[in-house]
């Protein structure tokens, strides 16, 4: 089962740098041949919790992958590896996104799951998490890139979701089970996450964002870059919006990705007569989010109706209660 | 000689009967005293013979015995000490054969001879009424709690010389009048009003939901948004206290000894304010003489936790148990209580350890992590026990606000009034008076859905992650918002309100 060059790939990716471990790929037998009992205790463990070992020359180690520069030696992966050769879009951003970040993240990562694209994404939080759930809420296939061995959960609130995409789609990674979620480890998973994917797709980052990491990548990489342009008063937009100046293609639609044939963007709106209060709370916030005591001032009506009509609107998914009694109109 | 003087003790929220029996004997001069006496009731000698001494009689040099019966209880407290000096007095031939006997004595001596204020009083006093003694000598500093017992034949004294006096038909003294109960028109300490609060829309018609049906409730908002003066202002709106209700608080307040001895009774709401520091024991009740706890004094009226994260987490766990029950039991190795815990919780928090999360002023400064962690102090479990979360506006919404004054307290409480009464009419019978104590098959029948109100719920789990935990709470609040609109059936639009106070349950939070 495991040949002594596999075994040798998987003592290469024991090795900490990266640069290291991708240098064994051209030479791995001569570096790593007599030092192969460190593989054995990795093979263990990796079977012990049901992951595979895809080394660099199996054949289900994704080309896309395998050309670009300091490749990992081996992927352990725990899912349905069939999804490493499936056409693929990294979706990746700020862990702390705003309304319209996540808002963006959702129409996008719908939109691609739909057309039946694999989402891929770090798991981290804010938008890798929003990529993947949405993903999956649509049937859609989605690899979920980890920056520790496959044993761990980082960040640790995301443990359903990470069982969720083992289930239903796969989790990679280039380390041995056991590897700790260490800073320095996200800027190198992120090399992986542009190299999977034909292209990474920016939802919202602010200047210094690490998926502005990814984003550098996909361009040494020779992928597209597709970045979501934002206000040019937000700060959670800087990152984007400055890339924009220098590369990346400006995207304001799931058509600027792919060329999709089905249409997405019908989510079926409930037919709802709205009453004359609603409508004018309708073309009032039309403006921008509203706070209910603006909207109780300039609607003349009581309290509890007004709540009672906004409730109706929200629950009708035309209107959205945001943090501190705001209401805004809703996107997607 | 022998000499038998009844006395009470204070145990839980009961007064247990204690006989005093003093005997004087021939012998070396010696004070013993017998039948479990803790150090309050040993050291009673001292005052006792000071206050004999200084009352104008003698102390008598033979071999005291002092027997507390029932001798197998605990006895504590210096509330004996009356009974002790007359027990000696009569024992040692200087007061009127048996004219202590069918009197109750109750009091502290101080060692001029002076009476002292006790702490229980009402308590022993029904207790003992229940027992069939209706007549009391309490201290002078206890008349108006003693006041408002009726029936009772209390004779308030100021001191040790007043009470032989009185025994040996010296002096007349006519028992104190039982007073009529006034609810207090002052209403509270705080001196606060509804109509102090600016805006706050959202905020006022929850809380006026939450006071109409006895609901729980959490204010969400950041540092300086008006939750504290809001939930000061909660005591404003609530019914006024019944005679029962007042009785029943005063009972607990006397034996913590927090009573107003001024007054007598406690006859606004509780508004109690534990701080976050607040043990276990503090707040539950406990310590070795099982004393209340803060839950037990906020009975009837508002126990209000500012900043409930910040509160030790095992301290939160514990009001599970009293919310549902509306008790608490304080099991200590010498004495089991149980004291009444009918409390109106109101709890305020920041929407993150720095407070500006979703503020539009100012940045938050807390990774989500720590947001998670801090909304997480607060348990599933207890986060169930509360009907209505709400977020409160921010600060800096002074142009925002209109101008038009704000609705008073007592507009407010008028409406209150009427949704109890409805209520009270339904449950006339079953045990429960508020909307919030219903139990799941109540709900069933109270809160019967009709198809499009069932529409409403179903959008509200789909589009809001609402939980099936949620919508009992749900339909008991849009009960409660049916109850103020004075509507027999439940609609659409009462149970579209009661969805939007239900803030913890959505999603954005983290």
């Amino acid at each position: 089962m495991y040949s002594d060059k596999r075994r040798a790939y998987i003592a290469a990716s024991c090795e900490q740098s990266f640069k290291k471990r991708a240098l064994a790929v051209d030479d791995v037998m001569s570096m790593y041949g007599d030092n192969l009992s460190i593989a054995d205790a990795v093979i263990d463990k990796t079977e012990k919790i049901g992951a595979y070992i895809v080394t660099y020359e199996d054949s289900e180690y994704p080309d896309t992958l395998r050309n670009i520069y300091a490749p990992p030696p081996v992927l352990y992966a725990k899912g349905d590896i069939s999804l490493l050769k499936s056409e693929s879009v990294a979706v990746v951003g700020s862990r702390r996104p705003t309304r319209y970040g996540r808002d963006v993240t959702t129409k996008f990562a719908r939109a691609l799951a739909i057309n039946g694209i694999t989402v891929v994404s770090g798991m981290a939080r804010g938008v890798d998490t929003i990529a993947h759930t949405v993903t999956l809420d649509n049937d859609g296939k989605t690899i979920a890139v980890v920056a520790c061995g496959l044993d761990k959960v980082y960040p640790p609130e995301n443990a359903n979701l990470m069982r969720e995409i083992e289930r239903r789609g796969l989790v990679i990674s280039e380390y041995p089970i056991g590897t700790l979620p260490l800073g320095f480890r996200f800027p190198e998973r992120n090399r992986i996450i542009s190299g999977l994917s034909r292209g990474v797709l920016v939802t919202e980052a602010g200047r210094s964002s690490g998926s502005l990491i990814t984003a550098d990548y996909a361009v040494e990489q020779g992928k597209e870059l597709y970045l979501v342009p934002g206000s040019i008063f937000s700060p959670m937009s800087e990152g984007c919006n400055e890339r924009l100046k220098e590369c990346g293609t400006l995207v304001t639609d799931i058509g600027d990705l792919i060329s999709c044939n089905r249409a997405t963007e019908s989510r079926e709106k409930v037919a709802l007569q709205l009453s004359f209060e609603q409508q004018s709370i309708m073309d009032m916030l039309r403006d921008g989010e509203m706070h209910f005591t603006q909207l109780i001032d300039k609607c003349n009506i009581k309290t509890d109706e007004l709540t009672v009509l906004l409730s109706e609107m929200e629950l009708y998914g035309l209107i959205e209660r945001t943090s501190g009694n705001y209401y805004c109109i809703a996107n997607g | 000689m022998l000499a038998k003087v009844k006395s009470y003790t204070i145990e839980g929220l009961k007064g247990l009967a204690v006989d005093i029996e003093t005997d004087v004997g021939n012998g070396l001069p010696a004070y013993e005293t017998v039948g479990l006496p803790d150090t309050a009731v040993k050291e009673s000698r001292e005052r006792v013979r000071a206050a004999i001494k200084h009352s104008g009689f003698t102390y008598p040099p033979k071999r005291i015995t002092i027997n507390l019966a029932p001798a197998d209880s605990k006895k504590e407290g210096s509330l004996f000490d009356l009974a002790i000096a007359v027990g000696i007095l009569a024992a040692s031939e200087q007061l009127p054969y048996r004219s202590y006997k069918d009197i109750v004595f109750i009091g502290e001596l101080s060692l001029d001879g002076t009476l002292r204020k006790v702490s229980g009083l009402m308590p022993i006093m029904i207790s003992a009424m229940q027992d069939g003694n209706s007549t009391f000598i309490v201290p002078k500093d206890n008349e108006s709690e003693a006041s408002y017992v009726s029936g009772a034949q209390v004779y308030p004294m100021s001191s040790l010389a007043d009470v032989c006096a009185f025994l040996a038909d010296k002096s007349t003294c006519a028992p104190i009048k039982t007073r009529a109960f006034v609810p207090s028109a002052a209403v509270n300490k705080y001196n606060v009003d509804f109509s102090e609060v600016r805006g706050q829309y959202v905020a006022r018609r929850a809380i006026e939901i939450a006071v109409a049906g006895g609901h729980n409730i959490l204010m969400i908002g950041s540092p300086g948004s008006g939750k504290t003066l809001m939930a000061k202002c909660v005591p404003t709106i609530m019914p006024d206290m019944t005679f029962e209700e007042a009785i029943e608080v005063t009972k607990i307040h006397s034996v913590a000894g927090v009573l107003d001895s001024g007054t007598g009774i406690v006859s606004c709401r509780p508004f109690r304010t534990p701080h976050h520091t607040a043990t276990v024991p503090a707040l539950t009740g406990g310590g070795a003489g099982a004393r209340p706890g803060e839950v037990s004094l906020a009975h009837n009226g508002v126990l209000f936790l500012d900043e409930m994260p910040e509160y030790q987490r095992r301290t939160l766990e514990t009001l599970r148990q009293p919310i549902e029950d509306g008790c608490v039991t304080v099991s200590r190795s010498k004495i089991t209580a149980e004291y009444p815990a009918k409390f109106m919780l109101v709890a305020s928090m920041n929407p993150c350890p720095c407070g500006n999360l979703g503020s539009k002023r100012q940045q938050c400064r807390c990774t989500p992590a720590e947001v998670r962690r801090y909304v997480n102090k607060l348990s599933g479990p207890l986060l169930d026990r509360i009907d209505i979360h709400i977020e409160v506006d921010g600060i800096g919404y002074d142009e925002l606000r209109g101008s038009d004054k704000a609705e008073s307290s007592a507009d407010i409480k008028a409406r209150v009034e009427q949704a109890r009464a409805v209520q009270r009419k339904r449950y006339e019978g079953s045990g429960i008076y508020v909307n919030a104590r219903m139990t799941n098959a109540q709900i069933k029948r109270y809160c019967d859905l009709s198809p499009e109100c069932e529409k409403v719920l179903r959008a509200a789990y789909e589009r809001l992650n609402l939980t099936v935990r949620a919508s009992t709470r749900v339909l008991k609040v849009a009960r409660t918002i049916a109850d103020l609109a004075g509507s027999e059936d439940i609609k659409p639009a009462h149970v579209a309100e009661a969805i939007q106070y239900r803030s913890l349950d959505r999603k954005y939070w983290d």
